[in-house]
């Protein structure tokens, strides 16, 4: 039975003890354990420079940690065979892609890369999101970039969509428009989404479980629907606050030292819990959780 | 049958998008806008309209037929179950509404405002709502 559970449920991606420093730097990535199950859609949240994009090149195989495994589809991702390389779609901070080259002849030469190729949804986003076919790619507009850049990445009908701040050029029209996408490859594929981004109003719509990247580990991962109901900001005398959190099993994601002998905690109370009467506690928003865990 | 849901979400909130969906369903049936045998959008087409996860949307659905408010067909869209024929009376639909205020009243203590004050916003604001 376990054993049928476990061949089910082999992680999408399965990273173990990663550790990455930059030469000369600190550690970017320090002791990093992460699992993205199949169909979850994850955002990744992390401040300016804790190392989003450096987890998710390693997640790809695009750089080699100094130690740790990182293993996409059950495989080595250094050592990927092109049927599994060919199940990711990857949206990069920033997309290089051949300027002199027109949206249609970029999307042909990509196309010859691939086994799978959903012509069909191409040529609908393309039509959708406006993007002239035939004129020069460097001559589009940032935005018209990025959706080439994202179209590019959902062609193939990926099982694994890595997403680096896709939506950064994109105004509030065209991030819905893209929300729906997502949405969209959800329903139909059950695509295993990982999705950076500062917007977390983007994030809250279409991810459900988020992940806090802090100093060089994903911090907590949990879905934010968990989070928002079972998170509370507590403070008061420290001595009674952890009293309580001892009373109620809770568990503390952070603690803030106030004057006078106080303090306010962070803290995840078991499903349910009912806090007594008096308590000084808080509910928080994703903003919170961002601010207090990253 | 769309519009009658009207459903809106809004980001940023201490509420989770499913228990926002729950509310707004608890609301209509309290009020009779919607109500037994009328069909409900299915998951897919919310999660699109919304740009919303789908799970958001069938954890929000589940809980609400397990609440008695949806009911769940084989093969067909979930509808509002048989049992809520009419509006709810005012007092059931006060008591819908009596959190939110408290909530307000708790916030408009901590803020020290004097209780006219906050009646006369809360009636500023329902006759902007008015005028609409």
């Amino acid at each position: 039975m376990n054993a049928h559970i476990l061949a089910t449920t082999t992680p999408t991606a399965d990273l173990r003890g990663l550790q990455l420093a930059y030469t000369g730097g600190p550690s970017v990535l320090d002791g990093l354990d992460w699992q993205l199950l199949p169909g979850q859609v994850v955002g990744l949240l992390g401040r300016n420079g804790a190392g989003k994009t450096t987890l998710l090149e390693t997640l790809l195989g695009l750089r080699t940690p100094q130690a740790g495994t990182v293993q996409l589809f059950g495989q080595p991702a250094a050592q990927l065979d092109d049927a599994s390389r060919a199940r990711i779609g990857y949206v990069p901070q920033h997309s290089d892609l051949f300027e002199s080259f027109t949206p249609a002849q970029l999307l042909a030469y990509f196309q010859s890369f691939y086994p799978r190729w959903n012509s069909a949804k191409v040529e609908g986003l393309l039509s959708r999101w406006d993007i002239q076919r035939h004129q020069r790619i460097g001559k589009l507009s940032g935005g018209q970039q990025q959706r080439l850049s994202i179209i590019r990445a959902l062609a193939h009908d990926p099982d694994l969509l890595v997403l680096d701040e896709p939506v950064a050029s994109l105004d509030p029209a065209g991030r819905r428009d893209f929300l729906r996408e997502l949405v969209e490859q959800v329903l139909e594929r059950g695509t295993t989404v990982v999705f950076s981004t500062h917007i977390l109003s983007d994030l809250e719509r279409v991810a459900f479980h988020m992940a806090f990247l802090r100093g060089g580990r994903i911090a907590l991962q949990a879905p934010l629907d968990e989070l928002l109901d079972e998170v509370r900001l507590l403070s008061g005398p420290t001595a009674e606050v952890q009293a309580l959190l001892q009373r109620l099993g809770a568990r503390t994601l952070k603690r803030t030292p106030l004057a006078a002998g106080q303090e306010r905690v962070l803290a995840r109370l078991p499903a349910g819990t009912q806090l007594p009467a008096g308590t000084r506690a808080e509910v928080v928003t994703l903003e919170d959780l961002y601010m207090e865990l990253t | 049958m769309d519009d009658d849901f009207a459903f809106s979400i809004q980001t940023g909130s201490a509420e989770p998008i499913y228990r926002q969906l729950i509310d707004h369903v608890r609301r209509r049936v309290a009020s009779g806008q919607i109500k037994a045998g009328d069909e409900i959008p299915s998951v897919r087409d919310l999660a699109q309209r919304l740009a919303v996860h789908p799970m958001t949307i069938s954890k929000a659905y589940s809980l609400l037929e397990a609440e008695g408010l949806l009911e769940r067909r084989r093969g067909l869209s979930m509808r509002v179950a048989a049992q809520h024929q009419a509006a709810m009376p005012a007092d059931a639909r006060i008591a819908l509404l009596r959190p939110v205020l408290a909530r307000a009243a708790a916030e408009a203590r901590q803020l020290q405002l004097p209780p006219h004050t906050i009646l006369q916003l809360l009636q500023d604001i329902l006759d902007e709502d008015d005028t609409r």
